[in-house]
Order: structure tokens, then C-alpha cells, then sequence
């Protein structure tokens, strides 16, 4: 007789009635309604899309959309760091993801793709998203047809994780990824312009801070893996919209965040700016256009850019004058930075006891700058090697003198 | 002088003749040639020819003919005959006649993968597209890119497949669609769970290129085991060819086995041992005769070589021509040495099995082997390091005082007429065959009827039983947020290394500057680098002032340059609790139990030993954290009215008991299909009064012998922390275990211990053998 099947098998059988019943839930909402998306056919099957239109103007806290279309090309390549020719503003896709975890590598999926884009009147976002894993084929299909009729990507830190990733999950499912695409990476200018006065970069950091926009009851992104596991477990996708939600404001504030950055890389140095940010501008500019962003770390000096990045910003730019030859003002800058009287840097007075020594060919003056320092050196009791080095300066201008 | 000549004189000096207890003569065997098979590629035939390779030696070419047809291959011949053209000559081929074809080179350790690089290197020298890069630990991230995109043959080891490049397949869709042979050298070392664990990984990597359509063929070398061809079938999962008969030449050969002369005849004391082997280095080198000696352990290397070098310097005033080589030595330093051999400019070298790998260091005249390497696999591959192709060479084992090396002394027919060791594996070990399902579903989703090994069904069930993996349509996905391997180690040791720093060192303009001098790991660290040890490199004296092991901290011992004439070995205690009971079974005169355990071990202090006469000189106190491990194990428990119907002295029965514990040790490997070191072995008291605190072995038995209740207990542990399941298994087979324990004694025909059996009889004691049988007699029922 054949053994009464066990708990175990039993259990494995109703999973599988579940499973096979899981695209057609009874009763209640369906998913589309829910996440009022629609179901977009592939060549490689079904995936659910779920698209929104923002008419232009539309504000993201505080920022018009519409300046992230109108972005330049200079500003824009200038930000990209790229040898590509920049695409226009409604040639860009705005692109972020929604993943199964941080950890990389190929055991890590894309669930949710977000992209927006500019288009007639408005700002369009879609979310690609995968009801179950074997939906994957289909995401990628959709995703490959739309990417080819865009020219770039702007995202944030896409290089190292959303755009890596893509290419990850289209190299496993061996499709070709169109990889030699313009990038735009946000992340790399923010840094420059936000880490002095923000405690991080992230996204949601320099959302509340720069684009005044808050989230309400946002979904933290550390819980999306979760949400997403437990629907694919249940098949309860009440949480659900709440991941929807948060993709779709990552995506607007990315957006927002484009068109505040070019404007303002565009207008540098502007006078609506904090001096942190205004020597952010100087670093994104300084590559390109030297003089353009000499200025830009002038006028953070001027508006009273505070320690210790005045230091830095002051020896920044006295090495760049240095390098063109303006000894008065590199002077200038490093006797402003000795007197700012925090600590012991000791390359300021290096700098001036060689200008004078070796440039001006005064000695007295170069020994009593190296004096001074010795005596400051100590008070802030700086390293054997730090003292060992003005000593050294301080015999040979003694030597000198005394020839 | 010649080598004869010198050996000559050991033998008949009436000072040393008497203290070798063996000679063996091995004749000179001509080298069997073949020619260059036809189907070799010009120029590889050219560039042989340029670095002075005439002809290919019969097994190289039948190596380069299997392979042509398709075979998978195992080559299986001594050191130095010439087994890396074995497999870089079919690597050669296909890369300079498919320039599209990739290869991957696995090597046990990244010293070998670099060595191996080398050698390639001049081989490819003048061939066309040749994109060689070693991708490992060591590589900088910014080169990893740049091997990713250009490498078409990729040298790695084994842990950096696991959890660098497999997770990561799609960033090398070249090497794995393209993949035309995996060459896995020193075969021999995955044995036991390590090879366990490399049969799985190596699932993984066929799975891997099944998804990208390739099929590589796998050319494999070993050294001598007695199961070379089985091994590989496990660990491929794919027929192997095996190739044993070598067709190098080699020379005439004298092993000779050394007792240490006695020095305290009433107490039987021997010179010590490792005195004994330096003057023997000594005396050959200062004849000129390349020496390499071989110690068991890194301060044993450290020892000899100082005794070497000052007995050298005597004499030419240079010891620059002997150095010291072992692991926890800077890479620089080793390449150093390694270079310095090949090239003759280093005549001796003081080592542990570190060169007993694959390393190519040239060819030696004399081998001199400071103790027993512990299996007979490795005394053949360390005296086979030395060996010119003609002309003498020579091997001298010098026994230690352990039992185990005066039994081989006193019975050198067991070391000539012993069979290598096997080495066997477990890839379907339930612990280690789920941890690499789990890394396989990462990398690619699961069909729900993918064989990986074999039938794999229930395994998935019960990892997506517990969430790990999602059934969508008829594939399990991996659905959890962490990265798998990166828990996943395939060795138990820890990377954690250590870094000796020495404080006093000062660069060439007399400013103090620290200087990294060495790195020990973590296991040895506290045996190594305690606070007040004397820390050799390369017999240099360095104390240790610091040792920083805490967790937040970074790992760093502080030392200083110091004059001493002693160096210090550190003494060790050990213990093993029971830390909850999961299952017993109780048979006539027997309560075995199994559970989980606490096993400890902590450095308490050291001995100071003065250099030279290496006599004890003092002792210290050391404070270390104890090293803890939570496993699992098997305990068993003798029933006290058995133990005395055997024996009324409890110290006979202890001997009895340390030698059936050593036997059931030695035995359960068999079972299990893994290491003897992948299990560890205690005899203790099944109820200790005083719970975690250590005690060294010797007390440990004292206190047994003096407890008002004498309740001995062997445990049998799973040395893995954690436990992989081999406790639960010995558990099982724990009838047969026994039986074949009491056959293995039954069946010995030594008169009272020996290390097939029971154990070397001074290691046990002379009643332990008959005390053991009679034990055993009364636990396994008659059939």
C-alpha cells in the first residue's frame, strides 16, 4: 500500500498549487490595478510596466524638472568627464534600480528598473518590474529595446552598482550590452560639491539638503530586498507600491539634482551658492578651465569658506598660482593660510622660505620665516622628521649668510 | 671531495658509522626519450630548442598525445622529472595555434602560481599572443581589469575561484566561453575536506561553462599517493587517464637513515636531533655539496639554519651561501632564495615542507631530513628533492627522539616497504556539498532536476525550505541579500595574518625606521609571536615586545633586534568539554555518546633553549586569549567494570587507552573519506572538574591516574569549527570502526606496538598493544 504522503510532501504540494495560481490572484485588486501598471509582452514573455507622467514645470521640492532638460553640452560633458559627444536632454534616460541586495556579483537581481525621460510636454518615468524571477528575460528584452532609442544614462553611482549590475544580469542571460553608452554619474560631481558640508552623499541626503524635498513615509532602501523576497513568498504585494513609490522619487530627484548641478556649472562662480559648494564648482572646473575655476575657489575664499577646508582651498590655489608664476599671490594665499592658527602645517612655510631663498634670493627673510616656523613647530609639537627638515633649511641659510 | 667519498666517510668513521641504522641504495635508471610529436607546433619546437630541450622524455610526449585525444590526464611522477612540460605543452599548443582558446592554471598557493608564471614565461618567450597573468589575493584592483580583459591563460588558486571569480563569471564570458583546459598541479594536496571542498568548487566551474558552452578538459599532476587516479575522478567528477611510468633519467641514489648518538646512556637521552642535523649539513656544505634540509616545524628551520650558518662561517667566513626559507618570509625574500638556488649562488637551504611543493629550486646533491615529515608521501617527495639527473645523490633521515622516528630507525624495513598514504575525499558531505549549492544558485539559477555530483533534489528543497532559494517556473533562485562564498572558506584556517614589525630597524641613512621583517598566520601567531618569544628570521633573534590579537585591533606583533644565545619554544595546553548530548547508544561495556563539544588550546608559556648545546635554560609564563572552537564530536566512555576485568592498573589501562584512541583516530579517516587532520583526537575525563581550563596532555593523564574515580574518555572530534558532519558519521559506522580497529591490532604482527597499529611502542608503553586488543575484544561482538 502507498504510504499517506508526509507533511513535508504535502506542503511541497501546495506550494506548487500556489505557485501555478500566483499570475492570476483571485479575488481583490490584480497587481496592474494595484500598482496601476499594464502587462508589456515581450519575445521572451510578460513584464509588468508601470508608467507616469509629470507635466513640465513640475517642481521636485524645490527645483524644476525642466532644467535637467535644458542642460548644455559643455556642463554636461564637463560633468560626465566623458570623450563622448554628450546626447541632448531628451536623448538621456534617468535610470536607477531596485535590487535583491548590495552585494554584486551574479547572484544579485534587478527587480524593479525605473528610468524617466523628457518627452512632449512632459517628464515620463517607467518601472520595469519582474513579478518572478523567470521574469527576467522579458525585463531585459524591454529594457534592451528602450535603451536603443536613447543615446545615455544618467544615474547615481551607476558605475559602480546599477548600470554594473544591468550589465551583469545581460551578460548572464547572454544578451549584448550596449555598454559604450554616454554616463553621466552623478555621484563624482556631488561628491566634489557636497562632501565638505554634508555628512554623506547619498541620494536622500542631498535631496532634503539641496533640493528641499522630503519623502513621506518613505520605504527605507535597506528593507526593499526584504519586501521583495516576502512578495515573492506570499504573494502579498501590499508593500509593494511603497518600493514603486521610492524608485520613482529617486528617479525625479536624480532628475532635479541634474538640473541644479548644470545650472549651477553653467552660471560658476554664481553668487547663490555656499562657499563649500563654490569650491566643489572650482575642482569640477579646474581640469578645463583653469581660470574659470581659480575663481570659482576665489570666490568660496572670499564668501569666508571655513576650516580646515579654507586651508586646503588656500594651498589649492596658491600651488596653481605657484605653477603660473604669480609669486605675490601665492604668497599672499600661504601667509594667509599660516595665519590661520590651527594646528601645524608645515608645507605653507616651506613654500615661503623657498621663495624667498631660492627666488628672491633673501636670506635673512628666509631665515626668519624658517625661525618662525621652528618656533611654531614645536609649540605644536610636530614630528622629528617636520623638525629635522627646518633645522636642516636653518643651517644651510645660517651658512649662507655667514659667507 | 665527491659526495661517495663523503658518504664513505659517515659511514666507516667509527664516530658515525654506528649511527646509521640503514642504507639503501636505489640504481641509476637511463632516461627513456621520445621524440617531439609531430603534431607539435613548430614553434614551440623552436623555442624548446632555444632553451636546450633536444627531445621530450616518454612520459611528456604520451602526456601531449592523451591530451591530444581528448583525455583528461593525470601525471603522476617524481620531482624534478620534468612534469610542468606535461601540461604546458598542450597549453602551448592551443594557445599559439587557437589564439582564442583560455586556460586556467590552478596552483595550492600563490607562490607556486608565480613560480609556475616564471617558468611559462621564458617557455613563451618568443611564441605569438601569449597574455599569461596570475589572478589572485595579491592582485591589485586595478590590475584585476585589465587580467579580466586580456588574459588568455589565467593562473589562480583554489579559494580565489571560490569567491573571486566564479560569483563574478560574467566579468570573464572570454575565459569561460573559451575555455580549453583547467591545469590543476599538486593534485595530492586536496585531499580531505580541503579536497572536498575543490570537487564541489569544481562542479561549480563546469556548470559554470556549460552555461557558456564550453567543455574543458582537465590535465592534472600529483605527487606520489597511492590513489593519484581516483582522486582526480573525484575531484573532476570525469574519467582521468593516469600516467605513472616516468621516463627522466635519474641518478644513482643512497638513502641512509641517523639515529642520534646516545648521550645519557642511563636515561637513554639522544643528542638532539636537530644539533645532529645541522652538523651533518654543515659537513657537506663545507665540501661544496648543495644541501637542503628539511625541518618539521618554522622554528626548527630557524634553529638549524642558525647552527648551519655559524658552523659555515668557520670555515669560509661566508654564510651568505646558506639561507633559510619557509612560509611567514616576505615574498621578495623567498624569490630571493628561490632564484639564488637555481642559479647556484645559494649552495644550502634550511627549510620546512615549503619547498617540498612544486618550487623549482634546481637540483640539490644531498637531502637531509630533520625528523619523520609525518607520511610517507612526503619523505619520498622531500629526499626526491635531492637528485641530479646523473651522478649521486642522496637522502638522510635523522631520526628525532619521538617514538615514532625511533621506531622507523630501529625498523627501517617499514620505511622502504610502506605504501604511500591515500588521499581520499567527501564532495558529497552534506555541509560542504549545501554551502556549495548555495555559492552554485548565486551564480546561476538551479533547474529543479540539475545533478550537480549527483541528484541534488532534496538539497534544494531544503534550501528553499528555509528561504534561501525561490522556486519561480522550474528553477530554484537565489533569494538572499548576502554573498555566499564570502562565509564559505575552503581551508579552516583564517586569513588573518599577522605582521612582525620590527621597531629597531633603521634604513641606510641610521634613522629609525620600522620595517615589516615577516607574516605569521593567525594559527601560529600565538605559538610564534607571544609576547617575550624569540622570533628567528633567518636565525636572526628578534623579541617581541607586543602582540596586538584583539579583534578591533590590527594584527601586528612588535619586536626588536636582540643578542641572545637562546630561543624559545612555547608549550601548549589543551582541553575538550562537553557542551551538550545529542544522541547515545549504549552497547555491553560501552557508552557512546555524541553531542557538542568546546575544544580549547592555549599557549601557557615557553621553554628557553640555549643554542647549540640546546639544553632548557629557563622558562616563562605567557597571558594569551585561549583559542576556542565549538564542534562536534563523538565521546565514548568504557564501562568501569570492563576496564577493570582487562587490568587492574590504571596505568597500563591509561596506556591501553592512549593507544586505542591513537588507533581509532588513524582508523576513522578510512570511514569518513577525509584527512587525519581533518579530525582531532583527546583522551580525557568525561566529567572535568574544572571546565574550561586547559591542561597539557601529560597532566591531563596524571590527573586521570589520580581521580577517585577513574573515568577515562576518548573523544573523537570534528576538526572543522562547527562541525561538517564527521562526528555524526563516526557516530553511525561506530560498530564497524570498532571492529576494524580490532582487526587491524589482531592483525599486526609487530610484538608490541608499531605506527601501523596501536601506535610506536615508546609512545604507548609495551603493554598498550595487548591492553588495547583485549579492550577491543570485550567491545566488539562476536560474529
Amino acid at each position: 500500500m502507498r504510504p499517506y504522503p508526509a507533511l513535508s510532501e504535502l506542503a511541497q504540494v501546495v506550494r506548487r498549487l500556489e505557485a501555478k495560481s500566483r499570475h492570476r490572484p483571485s479575488g481583490g485588486a490584480s497587481l496592474e490595478q494595484l500598482l496601476g501598471g499594464a502587462i508589456e509582452e515581450t519575445e521572451h514573455g510578460r513584464v509588468l510596466l508601470v508608467r507616469r507622467r509629470f507635466a513640465l514645470p513640475h517642481h521636485h521640492g524645490g527645483q524644476d524638472l525642466s532644467h535637467a532638460r535644458q542642460i548644455a553640452s559643455e556642463p554636461l560633458q564637463l560633468l560626465a568627464r566623458s570623450d563622448m559627444p554628450p546626447p541632448g536632454g531628451d536623448r538621456l534616460l534617468y535610470l536607477d534600480t531596485e535590487t535583491t541586495g548590495l552585494a554584486g556579483g551574479t547572484g544579485t537581481y534587478a527587480f524593479l528598473v525605473g528610468v524617466g525621460f523628457f518627452d512632449g510636454d512632459g517628464f515620463e518615468v517607467r518601472q520595469y518590474f519582474m513579478r518572478d524571477l523567470d521574469e527576467e528575460p522579458a525585463l531585459l528584452a524591454a529594457l534592451e529595446a528602450l535603451f536603443r532609442s536613447f543615446d545615455g544614462f544618467v544615474t547615481y553611482n551607476g558605475a559602480g552598482f546599477d548600470l554594473a549590475l544591468l550589465e551583469t544580469r545581460f551578460v548572464l542571460a547572454r544578451r549584448r550590452w550596449l555598454g559604450d553608452r554616454f554616463h553621466l554619474d552623478l555621484l563624482n560631481p556631488a561628491r566634489r560639491l557636497w562632501s565638505e558640508r554634508l555628512d554623506d552623499c547619498r541620494l536622500g541626503t542631498l535631496e532634503r539638503h539641496v533640493l528641499r524635498f522630503t519623502r513621506e513615509d518613505d520605504l527605507p532602501g535597506a528593507l526593499i530586498p526584504s519586501v521583495y523576497f516576502d512578495y515573492l513568498r506570499t504573494r502579498r504585494p501590499a508593500e509593494l507600491p511603497r518600493i514603486f513609490e521610492h524608485n520613482r522619487h529617486d528617479i525625479l530627484s536624480l532628475a532635479a539634482l541634474t538640473g541644479w548641478v548644470a545650472a549651477a556649472v553653467g552660471r560658476a562662480p554664481a553668487l547663490d551658492l555656499c562657499p563649500e559648494e563654490m569650491a566643489g564648482l572650482g575642482r569640477i572646473w579646474e581640469g578645463t578651465d583653469l581660470e574659470r575655476g581659480l575663481a570659482c575657489y576665489r570666490m568660496a575664499l572670499e564668501r569666508g569658506l571655513g576650516s580646515p577646508g579654507r586651508e586646503r582651498l588656500l594651498f589649492r590655489l596658491a600651488r596653481w598660482e605657484k605653477r603660473l608664476a604669480r609669486w605675490d599671490e601665492a604668497r599672499a594665499l600661504w601667509q594667509a593660510a599660516i595665519s590661520i592658527d590651527r594646528g601645524f602645517d608645515p608645507r605653507p612655510w616651506e613654500e615661503i622660505a623657498k621663495l624667498y631663498e631660492h627666488r628672491q634670493r633673501d636670506f635673512t627673510a628666509a631665515r626668519g620665516v624658517v625661525e618662525d616656523a621652528l618656533s611654531r613647530a614645536r609649540l605644536h609639537r610636530a614630528s622629528e622628521r617636520v623638525l629635522g627638515a627646518f633645522e636642516h633649511r636653518l643651517d644651510r641659510l645660517t651658512r649662507r649668510l655667514e659667507r | 671531495m665527491l659526495l661517495r667519498e663523503l658518504l664513505d666517510e659517515l659511514l666507516t668513521s667509527l664516530e658515525t658509522g654506528p649511527l646509521v641504522t640503514a642504507v639503501r641504495h636505489f640504481d641509476a635508471k637511463p632516461a627513456v626519450f621520445a621524440p617531439f610529436p609531430s603534431s607539435l607546433d613548430p614553434r614551440i619546437v623552436e623555442s624548446l630548442k632555444a632553451r636546450g630541450v633536444r627531445q621530450l622524455y616518454s612520459h611528456q610526449a604520451k602526456a601531449f598525445e592523451t591530451v591530444a585525444k581528448g583525455d583528461n590526464v593525470v601525471v603522476v611522477t617524481p620531482t624534478a622529472s620534468g612534469k610542468t612540460l606535461c601540461y604546458n605543452l598542450p597549453v602551448l599548443q592551443a594557445l599559439v595555434q587557437q589564439p582564442e582558446s583560455r586556460v586556467l592554471y590552478m596552483f595550492p598557493t600563490k607562490a607556486l602560481a608565480q613560480d609556475q608564471l616564471a617558468e611559462l614565461g621564458l617557455l613563451a618567450k618568443t611564441l605569438p599572443d601569449m597574455r599569461m597573468f596570475t589572478y589572485d589575493g595579491d592582485t591589485p584592483q586595478d590590475a584585476r581589469r585589465v587580467v579580466r580583459a586580456r588574459a588568455n591563460l589565467v593562473l589562480t588558486n583554489p579559494d580565489m575561484l571560490h569567491s573571486g571569480i566564479l560569483p563574478h563569471h560574467t566579468k570573464w564570458v572570454n575565459l569561460f566561453q573559451n575555455l580549453r583546459y583547467v591545469v590543476i598541479d599538486e593534485l595530492h594536496a586536496y585531499r580531505g575536506v580541503f579536497g572536498s571542498h575543490l570537487a564541489n568548487v569544481l562542479r561549480r566551474l563546469k556548470r559554470i561553462c556549460r552555461h557558456y558552452g564550453s567543455a574543458p578538459q582537465f590535465i592534472m599532476a600529483s605527487a606520489t599517493i597511492a590513489n593519484p587516479r581516483e582522486l582526480a575522478e573525484r575531484l573532476t567528477g570525469e574519467a582521468v587517464a593516469e600516467l605513472a611510468e616516468s621516463g627522466a633519467p635519474t641518478g644513482e641514489k643512497v638513502f641512509l637513515c641517523y639515529n642520534p648518538p646516545v648521550v645519557n646512556p642511563e636515561l637513554g637521552i639522544r643528542a638532539p636531533y636537530l644539533g645532529e642535523a645541522a652538523k651533518l649539513a654543515a659537513r657537506f656544505l663545507k665540501q661544496k655539496v648543495a644541501t637542503i634540509v628539511f625541518c618539521q616545524s618554522r622554528l626548527a628551520t630557524e634553529v638549524v639554519l642558525a647552527s648551519v650558518k655559524k658552523a659555515v662561517e668557520d670555515k669560509t667566513g661566508d654564510a651568505g651561501m646558506v639561507r633559510g626559507y619557509r612560509g611567514g618570509y616576505l615574498p621578495l625574500r623567498r624569490r630571493e632564495v628561490e632564484h639564488g638556488l637555481r642559479a647556484g649562488e645559494v649552495l644550502g637551504v634550511v627549510t620546512t615542507s615549503a619547498l617540498e611543493l612544486g618550487i623549482d629550486i634546481g637540483h640539490l646533491d644531498l637531502a637531509v631530513l630533520a625528523g619523520y615529515p609525518g607520511t610517507i608521501a612526503s619523505l619520498w617527495q622531500q629526499a626526491g628533492r635531492a637528485g641530479r639527473r646523473s651522478g649521486q645523490s642522496a637522502a638522510i633521515l635523522v631520526a628525532t627522539s619521538s617514538p615514532m622516528d625511533q621506531y622507523l630507525a630501529a625498523h627501517p624495513d617499514y620505511l622502504f616497504g610502506a605504501a604511500p598514504e591515500h588521499a581520499r575525499i567527501n564532495p558529497e558531505n552534506p555541509f560542504i556539498l549545501v554551502n556549495h549549492l548555495k555559492c552554485g544558485a548565486f551564480e546561476l539559477p538551479f533547474a529543479v532536476d540539475e545533478p550537480f555530483g549527483g541528484d541534488v533534489g532534496k538539497h534544494l528543497e531544503a534550501l528553499h525550505e528555509e528561504d534561501l532559494l525561490h522556486r519561480a517556473g522550474d528553477r530554484f533562485h537565489w533569494t538572499s541579500e548576502t554573498y555566499p562564498a564570502d562565509h564559505i572558506s575552503l581551508r579552516t584556517v583564517t586569513s588573518d595574518n599577522f605582521l612582525v614589525i620590527d621597531t629597531t630597524a633603521r634604513d641606510a641613512r641610521h634613522t629609525k625606521r620600522r620595517q615589516i621583517i615577516a607574516e605569521v598566520d593567525w594559527k601560529s601567531a600565538f605559538a610564534m609571536i607571544y609576547p617575550k618569544a624569540i622570533y628567528l628570521v633567518e636565525g636572526e633573534p628578534f623579541e617581541v615586545q607586543e602582540l596586538h590579537y584583539r579583534e578591533d585591533e590590527e594584527k601586528v606583533a612588535y619586536v626588536k633586534g636582540v643578542v641572545v644565545d637562546y630561543y624559545t619554544d612555547a608549550i601548549s595546553a589543551k582541553g575538550v568539554w562537553i557542551l551538550q548530548r545529542l544522541a547515545r547508544q549504549e552497547t555491553p561495556g560501552l557508552l557512546a555518546e555524541q553531542g557538542e563539544v568546546l575544544v580549547a588550546e592555549k599557549v601557557v608559556g615557553f621553554k628557553k633553549i640555549k643554542m647549540g648545546t640546546l639544553e632548557n635554560v629557563g622558562s616563562g609564563e605567557v597571558e594569551l586569549p585561549q583559542q576556542e572552537m565549538q564542534t562536534t564530536s563523538v565521546w565514548l566512555t568504557l564501562d568501569p567494570a570492563l576496564l577493570r576485568r582487562v587490568s587492574p592498573s590504571r596505568d597500563e589501562l591509561l596506556d591501553g587507552l592512549r593507544a586505542l584512541t591513537r588507533l581509532l583516530h588513524h582508523l576513522a579517516p578510512l570511514f569518513l573519506l577525509c584527512d587525519i587532520r581533518d579530525v582531532g583526537s583527546w583522551l580525557g575525563d568525561g566529567s572535568p572538574s574544572e571546565a574550561g581550563v586547559v591542561v597539557t596532555r601529560e597532566s591531563a593523564w596524571a590527573r586521570l591516574l589520580q581521580a577517585s574515580e577513574f573515568t577515562p574518555t576518548i573523544y573523537l572530534y570534528d576538526n572543522q569549527p562547527g562541525g561538517i558532519g564527521l562526528a555524526e558519521r563516526i557516530f553511525q559506522v561506530l560498530p564497524d570502526l570498532l571492529r576494524r580497529g580490532l582487526e587491524t591490532i589482531a592483525g599486526c604482527r609487530c610484538s608490541s606496538g608499531c605506527p601501523s597499529c596501536v601506535g610506536p611502542v615508546n609512545e604507548v608503553g609495551r603493554r598498550a598493544k595487548p591492553v588495547a586488543l583485549a579492550l577491543l575484544g570485550r567491545l566488539v561482538p562476536r560474529r
